[in-house]
């Protein structure tokens, strides 16, 4: 057993927080209390390399490991980039560009990945419907082959860059009669006919990643934009759910971290009483409780990384831990951290308000706490 | 990195499970009786030394990583009998670690070499009154006396007290924080009655009173270091109790889980349903994270002994609260049988709350993380 970071890998991620705080932490803020999508950010992530990161470099990459990739979602976190940004560059990357990677023709990984590793297209990726959450097998939509077609009917509901992606994947039942084996993945760009987004949803946290419904009426693509086999979707999206436990929870360590951080900066130079706030013993409980959450939250998300990178198969259990821990145990130390900063810790002028809002998101988004206690309980 | 122990290592856990297991079958392991304590953990050890486990930590074992291994291996034993574990892990982790950490070569020859063959019950007399968060100046004084050092003092709460055949006791001498090394018998030394407590019932636990208790001078350990020493006794005895947080999660989540499993009610195993399949998934989400944490504090301990004692108040903390959670929730999940007394679980609650107080209380341990994000450590 060996808990060590390269070197190079502790540089890198030097290297990201200092080009976040430089770049993206100045405008999370304003983006945040208008709930704006900063495409300016998202282009450079895609400029410094973070988008595309484990992509092969003939693709647009760097060809970098599983952990290397978790680890710049946890420094995107500890800079302390909002969580709408992360979540978007999470979506972009590994629901939607790396099940193309992972599943696409040689021809399809041509045509998307570079654009999507470089920031130049945006990408999305629709499973759940109003009527179909942790249920997959209950999807309604559904995609009927016509000829050299294929014609979609149905809608998506929660989809994160919903409203901009360029580059949707799309699960949908080629075999309406079939449950997990009647779904099929489909990549579906912007604009074509019958494929519309509706409007952002407006949410508690993660605000500056825009959510929408995506809708399709009759909507027809071409039967090349089939991804693997028809019935494959279920396992395809199965996959994906290495990178939610690993790069989509990452920020949320690096989070923990950053609320330390600034927690502690806070209790330095506060005063009450005649003396620094960080002198009472209630303040460093508060403190304490934020690091003993990242540190334990660290452990779990990076172990699931590395499996991944030892290529061993999917341990759901290990992954549904992960992900119950995270949402579940989270929720004390970002309310340790507002209340921390008192009035200010309540107000949007200090972040901390924003990151307990974007941490509500990690018990719910990519299945809820209770579909990880069910997976859990099956599982032991 | 890599998450996984070695083959080398998983056999030694593989090892030690059945040697142990088979050990504690017949034996009453929670007596209360002073004399039986005594006779248990000698077997145990001289079964133990069989083994490299009780070299861990204390002296370079080949193949093996020190307190990573032993952490692995820790979890076996606490998860078998919590009072053998924790006065063997006082006897070779604590006094042992002081003899090799700090002993004289003759001093190791002595009493290293028997303590690792199993053949010597060694106890720590540390806490007194006094002995506060700050660290204010023990009350227990050695002096000089030509050859030999005389001790006054008391010391509470000293695990192994009435069955160790030596006794490391602390002290100051000359203003600095010593060790003096305490055979058992030696006039002026007197040990208490055994202690009843909450949990752990059979591990001897004692006062031990000193006047005027005069040892020769080649016993008296004087560290380099002496005021890092008692935050040294304290990080040791924090990475035991680490220990049996993970032992005592073993005993109750297993338990609770096979109960689950076995026990039906309106015709399906009570696994089936949420409320207990449910509890049981975040019990095994605590053990698992406590698990890698105490497995990482100690990978830490091994490599980056500087960096060791905040992430492991953090790994203390969260190992031993879980601890309790865990125990309590396996309870309800057994119904009443969990609420027998002498069934493991009941053994394990009871214990979990030893971990929350002893070595560096949990309170205390969050203060020190606080102070160490701060900057303010004294």
């Amino acid at each position: 057993m060996d808990f060590a970071f390269t070197k190079e890998q502790l540089m890198f991620k030097k290297e990201i927080i200092r080009f976040a705080k430089k770049e993206i932490v100045p405008r999370v803020q304003e983006h945040d209390l208008k709930k704006q999508f900063d495409f300016e950010a998202f282009k450079k992530l895609g400029e410094f390399g973070i988008l595309g990161l484990h992509f092969p470099e003939e693709y647009g990459g760097s060809g970098a490991d599983v952990i290397t990739t978790v680890m710049a979602g946890e420094a995107l976190g500890e800079a302390g980039v909002d969580g709408g940004l992360t979540l978007a560059y999470g979506a972009h990357t590994f629901l939607c560009a790396d099940t193309i990677f992972s599943h696409g023709t040689e021809e399809q990984r041509k045509k998307y990945i570079p654009k999507l590793a470089s920031g130049e297209w945006i990408g999305c990726m629709g499973l759940t419907e109003p009527n179909a959450g942790s249920d997959v097998a209950s999807l309604a939509t559904t995609a009927e082959k016509k000829g050299d077609k294929y014609v979609l009917n149905g809608s998506k509901i929660f989809i994160t860059n919903g409203p901009l992606a360029d580059v949707s994947v799309i699960y949908a039942k080629t075999d309406p009669e079939q449950k997990h084996t009647g779904i099929s993945a489909f990549i579906v760009e912007k604009g074509t006919k019958g494929f519309s987004s509706g409007p952002n949803l407006i949410k508690m946290g993660v605000s500056t990643s825009q959510t929408s419904e995506l809708f399709f009426n009759n909507c027809e693509i071409p039967a090349e934009n089939l991804l693997g086999d028809e019935g494959e979707g279920f396992n395809m999206s199965l996959q994906t759910v290495e990178w939610d436990r690993s790069a989509l929870l990452a920020p949320f360590v690096g989070a923990a971290t950053y609320m330390m951080t600034r927690c502690v900066d806070y209790a330095k130079s506060r005063e009450q009483f005649g003396r620094k706030i960080g002198k009472f013993q209630a303040i460093k409980q508060k403190i304490a409780n934020i690091r003993i959450f990242g540190e334990a939250a660290r452990n779990l998300v990076y172990r699931i990384a590395w499996c991944k990178d030892q290529g061993r198969p999917m341990n759901h259990l290990e992954a549904a831990v992960a992900k119950l821990f995270v949402g579940d145990w989270s929720l004390g130390p970002a309310n340790d951290a507002v209340v921390l900063f008192g009035g200010y810790g309540y107000c949007h002028e200090y972040d901390m308000e924003r990151i307990f809002r974007d941490s509500r998101l990690a018990p719910i988004g990519g299945g809820t706490s209770d579909i990880q206690k069910m997976i859990i309980s099956k599982l032991m | 990195m890599n998450y996984d122990f070695s083959d080398k290592e998983f056999n030694l856990f593989v090892e030690i499970h059945t040697l142990i297991s088979e050990f504690v079958k017949d034996k009453n392991l929670e007596s209360s009786d002073i004399n039986t304590s005594a006779e248990n953990i000698r077997q145990a050890l001289a079964l133990l030394s069989q083994t490299p486990y009780l070299k861990l930590g204390v002296e370079k074992a080949e193949n093996y990583n020190g307190l990573l291994t032993l952490m692995g291996a820790m979890e076996v034993i606490a998860g078998t009998s919590p009072s053998l574990f924790l006065s063997i892990e006082t006897s070779t982790r604590i006094f042992g670690r002081i003899l090799s950490t700090w002993g004289s070569d003759s001093q190791k020859e002595k009493l290293l070499n028997p303590l690792l063959n199993g053949q010597i019950i060694g106890a720590v007399g540390l806490s007194e009154d006094a002995l506060n968060v700050d660290n204010d100046p023990l009350t227990t004084t050695a002096v000089a006396d030509g050859d030999s050092v005389k001790i006054s003092g008391h010391k509470q709460y000293v695990i192994n007290g009435p069955t160790a055949d030596w006794i490391a006791v602390v002290g100051m001498m000359n203003g600095k924080n010593v060790i003096c090394l305490v055979e058992k018998g030696t006039p002026g030394l007197t040990i208490g009655e055994k202690t009843a407590t909450l949990g752990y019932e059979g591990v001897a636990i004692s006062k031990i009173i000193l006047n005027d208790c005069t040892i020769a001078s080649s016993q008296v350990i004087t560290p380099k270091n002496d005021k890092d020493m008692l935050n040294t006794l304290k990080l040791w005895e924090n990475q035991i109790l680490i220990g049996a947080g993970l032992g005592l999660m073993k005993t109750a989540f297993e338990s609770a889980k096979d109960h689950s499993k076995k026990h039906k009610t309106g015709g399906k195993p009570i696994i089936a349903y949420q409320e207990v399949g449910f509890k049981l998934s975040e019990m095994l989400t605590l053990f698992q994270t406590s698990q890698l944490f105490a497995y990482r504090a100690a990978w830490t301990a091994d490599t980056d002994p500087k960096n060791v004692e905040s992430l492991t108040l953090c790994a203390k903390v969260f190992c031993t609260e879980s601890a309790e959670q865990v125990a309590s929730e396996a309870m309800k999940i057994l119904g009443g049988s969990g609420f027998l007394s002498g069934h493991p679980v009941e053994e394990a609650f009871r214990c979990s709350k030893y971990g929350q107080i002893a070595g560096t209380s949990t309170e205390i341990s969050r203060v020190k993380i606080g102070d160490t994000a701060l900057g303010m450590n004294k």
